[in-house]
């Protein structure tokens, strides 16, 4: 019974407590953006005329098909990260895409009209080379994969195994390549490197080998980048060295033809490999006999292949890219060429004659902040007058796909660099010119009774005219269709509102590429690509000066670190326009240990960060004359510390006035037993607004607020489900002195924690039960305060007390933050990412170690939740809805200017922005708010007053006459 | 009431399954301890179907994941809308069908290290005990997650629920109902309610707030309805 009870109030508080969103709040202040990742492969669904599909399968493991009229999705397959989820190939016939994924491990169809899967098929082990589709008789029913030992066919309609065989001389011979030209037989194609050829011929009904053939070869040492099949059944290769073409017919030379490359009077770019590009439009028929040779990095010729005779059809200098597109039966070639600094142009020639086709040249422009273009997608189509039109998609350096029409209209651009969010940051928008105006009025010297009142008349003026041209704009959209109605939002035009809700949202990905997006639509409004990014680099994101110093600009800083080499540089920019700051950052020659951001300002109001670097030496930045100054006066209170989770080493430093270090404390873990994996420290911008809690019996609880406090998180190294075990630790960061320890049995990561106010949330996964479980540490100070003024972690003799409590948690999840607001008075939500793409806001509530297990009159005082060991996820808790977020990675929370609102960014494979009320709205009034009631309740009160009142007098008037 | 000799019975049987799970959980950790060691031991399928009634396949399997112990491994819906999951080594998983639209409950799948399967009810809290379902799965959506709460919309119902105004329409009732059932014409009762009456008003000098009020804005301004109503209330207390 009293379970039940418990069960009942539990009910009743989760009723109670709820901040959900509610469904006309859809698409009001949040928006979700989409991405698949790096394109690797893309192919244009062309099997029905009319078809608006392009099909990508991505470097992050993604296989999806976008609309390309507008650049959205249709649907879309998120497998697994990492080598397992790797695609390695698609194929694409009818309405079936194939996918060999996971180094050949898995075949996987795909109907690409409705996005559902096919058949799935596990293939026998060993590395995956190449695959194909093998037509026969005018059908395509089958497809050949080609593996280090085994070649293998498969029927498309389900994937069943026809035949497999091993290779022969598999152990010598590197098979590298399958082909088929339609006439019943697969051919695989290997190579003894600098050495030979061998061809094997299979035939396709059941697997024999029909014949096996070596080649000299010499000069060859790898199929796929130098060689092709065109025409019916000739390789051809390039070769550098030689400089010739090599030509050999599969069907009845035993011995290649050289050409070299004189003979058709061209010419190899020095340095540069020469590549060969076939097209073969349908798998049952041969490839054509024309093929594209690039000969350098500008340098693209057409071939073709007549008679036993290399003919050049087009000599293409300079081209940057270029590429075969089918349009029924007919097969051209587009051509980018570099036009001037800022386009480019692209041409389509016909495949067959090398001649230009008429009215199909198209502008492309390069964007002067992005990468240059790396690849081409054509979608080539047969208009009404059969003639060939076409579209492109281009593929930029920096992961961006560009869509294109004739003449050069961008139908959509994807920034698939958004895939791959690494850090970011919230910065507030500038104020208004005439809110500046009214500003700057206050900052300057006072000059004169006369001309501080013209001033401000002048600015109360600008005001005005700045309303008026508000107010008109209003009525002038009104009159207007509510569609065309544009909110045109630039830089130009940005400004903060007035509860500080619209920021701009600095992105950081991890290609190198810069993005500022607004909060509000989540339209990007500046790009920047940074180029010579190294490939493991890790980035860092400072705010060193808000909007809120007006004359000087906003300046943000990125430090972007070689995870090898330890050598870092800076970027420093304007987080408003993402244009490169005027300040110079300074060279960083050693490698960066450690940076850390001061609150200390220069006098332009930047704050200082300060970077450690391997010998222990302190650089500031920026590192005027004022700031060494002040940093000299300082330092003896500026602490840090290093972690070395290779020795399990942690260290604390202390500045020394020569901007040297010194070492005050360290914590040494033993790395046979455990690891470091985490290390986090509460956010600088954080403010508590109630110093402890207020208990059933009127005392109070005061929280433990250490600033300097820091959550150490370890895993055991022994992973056996019996032994293994996290451990966290508290460590004062400037004392070194360890406040806490907690050790979690049969138990491993991946451990998500926060750090927050005087609590530690962290989740684990328990071996024992095999669940995810949660674990909350509170620290108080006990009932009475030590020092309430300020915080010292020198001077805190007593330990503070802990609490600790453990709940189920009924799913895995990938990641976690606490919500973040302007005072800190709302009370916290955690905002936790799940593996569905859910993002569930859990309050804070929940994990409150002082739950208790028997209710008494002081708990339910205090309004505490009876403990239940399970956390429930409730679907109306999830702030993002039906809008799931793939890989969620990293949750960013902000505050804005109302106290009840927190915005948050969810980044991942997609990227979703919303606000979270996690007290609900108690400081505007609701959305829902009934003006319509309120207001017809006043007027219905005031005209049954007029009406009474008449009545009354009619009344007393009758009275009186009686 | 339940007889105890069928609760007895039904806690042998509780006891008995208890046995026969620790049976079979005693050898799952060695083919835990086979999985960890060496990384490319049998691998098996976990296969089933995942049916939302009512709703064609081809509406929902683009959006639909087989999420297996989180990410861990992932599966995907054939257009049928079943699904099998490859390469699982031998263990015991939470294996879970998430679309955006449908909810469906999770089933936890336990494989022996020789690839016997079985499937049961997800219990975070007894992990041993065992419910079983159906292998291959059979996975039934439960109908679509509701996301959104409902706004408090304004009708005549919610307004007379409200309770508030029940608390001011009951003794309104009870008032004017309660004269006609009682009878008043006996003595005994009316002795009765005057004592009630007097316990309530003990104090009768101190001045009645309502009477105030009107007194100030009688004349001067009408009265709303509710004030009437009210004053009607009182006028009927005063009566008695």
């Amino acid at each position: 019974m009293a379970k039940l009870i418990l069960l009942l109030l539990n009910w009743i508080f989760l009723c109670c407590n709820v901040a959900a969103v509610f469904e006309d709040q859809v698409g009001k202040f949040d928006w979700r953006q989409q991405y698949v990742g790096k394109v690797r492969f893309s192919h244009f669904d062309s099997h029905m005329q009319s078809s608006k599909k392009v099909l990508l399968a991505s470097e992050s493991n993604v296989f999806a098909a976008l609309n390309t009229r507008t650049g959205e999705l249709f649907w879309r397959h998120v497998d697994k990260t990492g080598p397992e989820g790797n695609i390695d190939a698609l194929l694409q016939h009818g309405q079936d895409a194939v996918l060999v994924i996971g180094n050949g491990h898995l075949l996987r169809s795909w109907d690409i009209g409705v996005g559902g899967m096919n058949w799935e098929m596990v293939l026998d082990p060993g590395s995956f080379r190449s695959a194909c589709l093998v037509g026969h008789q005018g059908a395509v029913k089958h497809l050949a994969v080609l593996k280090k030992t085994v070649i293998s066919l498969h029927y498309l309609s389900n994937g069943h195994q026809k035949w497999v065989e091993n290779l022969p001389e598999s152990e010598t011979v590197d098979f590298q390549a399958v082909y088929s030209g339609g006439n019943g037989e697969v051919y695989a194609l290997g190579v003894v490197p600098n050495s030979h050829l061998a061809i094997v011929v299979y035939s396709l009904e059941d697997g024999e080998i029909t014949k096996q053939v070596s080649v000299e070869a010499p000069w060859l040492s790898s199929i796929p980048a130098s060689c092709s099949v065109i025409s019916r059944g000739l390789l051809t290769c390039v070769d550098s060295t030689t400089m010739s073409l090599y030509t050999l017919d599969l069907h009845l030379q035993l011995e290649m033809t050289q050409i070299p490359l004189q003979t058709l009077g061209l010419d190899v770019d020095p340095g540069f490999r020469p590549s060969l590009v076939s097209h073969q439009p349908n798998p049952a028929h041969p490839p054509l006999s024309e093929f594209l040779l690039q000969l350098g990095p500008e340098h693209h010729l057409l071939l073709q292949h007549n008679d036993g005779q290399i003919v050049t059809l087009r000599d293409y200098k300079p081209a940057l890219l270029a590429s075969f597109a089918t349009a029924g039966e007919k097969t051209v070639v587009a051509v980018m060429a570099p036009k001037n600094k800022t386009a480019c142009s692209i041409n389509l020639f016909s495949a067959e004659t090398g001649r230009r086709l008429l009215e199909t040249t198209l502008i492309f422009t390069v964007d002067p902040n992005g990468g240059k273009p790396e690849k081409l997608h054509v979608q080539a189509f047969l208009k009404k007058d059969d003639s060939v039109g076409y579209r492109v998609m281009v593929q930029t350096e920096d992961h961006t796909l560009t869509f294109i029409q004739q003449p050069g209209r961008v139908m959509w651009t994807r920034e698939e660099a958004l895939s791959d969010v690494v850090t970011m940051e919230m910065v507030d928008l500038p104020l208004t010119g005439a809110q500046a105006e009214l500003e700057g009025e206050f900052g300057k010297k006072a000059d004169g009774l006369m001309s501080m009142v013209m001033k401000r008349l002048s600015s109360q003026l600008i005001m005005l005219q700045a309303w008026i041209a508000h107010l008109w704009k209003l009525f002038y959209d009104a009159r207007k269709p509510r569609s065309q109605v544009k909110n045109d939002v630039s830089i130009e035009n940005l400004s903060r509102d007035e509860f500080n809700l619209q920021k701009m949202m600095v992105l950081v990905t991890a290609s190198g590429k810069l993005f500022g997006i607004d909060s509000k639509t989540g339209d990007i409004l500046w790009k920047h690509y940074l180029e010579n990014i190294p490939l493991n680099a890790a980035f860092k994101l400072m705010v060193q000066r808000t909007t809120a110093h007006f004359p000087h600009p906003p300046q943000c800083t990125l430090l972007i670190k070689d995870k090898d080499t330890g050598l870092a540089t800076l970027h420093v920019f304007n987080p408003i326009f993402g244009r490169r700051s005027q300040v110079t950052p300074p060279a960083l020659p050693q490698p960066i240990l450690q940076s850390l951001l001061l609150p200390l300002m220069d006098q332009d109001y930047a704050k200082v960060l300060l970077l450690v670097d391997d010998q222990y030496k302190v650089s500031a930045f920026p590192s005027t004359k004022n700031v060494l100054q002040q940093l000299q006066e300082t330092a003896s209170s500026i602490f840090f510390y290093l972690a070395d989770s290779g020795q399990g080493r942690l260290s604390g430093y202390r500045l020394r006035t020569d901007l040297s270090t010194e070492q005050v404390w360290e914590v040494v873990i033993p790395t046979e037993t455990q690891k470091i994996v985490s290390i986090k420290g509460k956010r600088s911008n954080e403010h508590v607004h109630s110093q402890g809690r207020v208990m059933g019996d009127r005392s109070v609880l005061y929280k433990y607020l250490n600033p300097n406090l820091l959550a150490v998180v370890t895993e055991s190294t022994d992973l056996h489900q019996e032994r293994s075990f996290i451990g966290i630790l508290l460590i004062d960061g400037v004392t070194g002195r360890i406040i806490h320890e907690a050790v979690q049995r049969k138990a491993r990561g991946p451990v998500h924690v926060v750090h927050s106010e005087n609590w530690v949330v962290y989740e684990y996964w328990s071996t024992k039960s095999r669940r995810n479980e949660f674990s909350v540490i509170e620290l108080y100070e006990g009932m009475d305060l030590y020092n309430s003024t300020v915080f010292s972690s020198l001077d805190r003799p007593h330990a503070p007390q802990v609490l600790q409590q453990s709940y189920i948690f009924p799913s895995s999840i990938s990641t976690m933050e606490a919500t973040l607001t302007e005072k800190g008075i709302t009370s916290r939500h955690l905002l936790v990412g799940l593996p569905s793409g859910g993002i569930l806001s859990l309050p804070k509530m929940f994990l409150d170690p002082r739950r208790p297990e028997v209710i008494s009159e002081q708990s339910r005082e205090e309004n505490l939740i009876p403990y239940a060991p399970e956390l429930i996820i409730r679907t109306e808790w999830f702030i993002n809805y039906n809008q799931t977020v793939s890989r969620v990675r990293g949750i960013y929370t902000a505050p804005s200017g109302l106290e009840s609102t927190c915005l948050v960014v969810a980044y991942g494979l997609d990227i979703y922005h919303t606000r979270v009320y996690p007290s609900k709205q108690f400081d505007v009034l609701k959305d829902d708010y009934d003006y319509m009631l309120i207001s017809s309740v006043l007027f219905a009160l005031f005209f049954a007053t007029m009406i009474s009142k008449r009545l009354a007098e009619v009344k007393l008037l009758n009275r009186a006459w009686r | 009431m339940l007889s105890r000799g069928s609760l007895s019975r039904l806690w042998l049987f509780v006891h008995a399954t208890f046995v026969v799970v620790s049976c079979f959980t005693d050898m799952e950790p060695g083919s835990g301890v086979g999985v960890s060691s060496q990384p490319n031991g049998d691998r098996f399928k976990i296969e089933g179907r995942a049916i939302v009634p009512g709703v064609k396949t081809h509406d929902w399997v683009s959006s639909a994941r087989v999420l297996v112990e989180g990410e861990e491994h992932v599966g995907f819906l054939r257009t049928d809308g079943s699904f099998a999951v490859n390469d699982v080594p031998s263990g015991s998983y939470v294996v879970e069908v998430v679309t955006p639209t449908y909810r469906f409950e999770p089933v936890r799948v336990d494989i022996t290290s020789k690839g016997k399967m079985r499937a049961r009810l997800v219990n975070y809290i007894k992990t041993s005990e065992v419910i079983r379902q159906p292998y291959p799965l059979q996975i039934r959506s439960v109908g679509p997650h509701s996301y959104f709460m409902k706004r408090e919309t304004w009708g005549w119902t919610d307004f007379l629920m409200n309770p508030m105004v029940m608390m001011m329409v009951l003794p309104l009732l009870i008032i004017v109902l309660l004269p006609k059932v009682v009878n008043t014409n006996d003595p005994e009762m009316r002795k009765e309610m005057e004592q009630s009456m007097n316990m309530l008003n003990s104090n009768p000098e101190l001045p009645d707030v309502s009477e105030l009020m009107t007194k100030l804005f009688s004349g001067s301004k009408g009265s709303s309805k509710a004030g009437s109503s009210s004053k009607s209330s009182r006028t009927v207390t005063k009566r008695r």
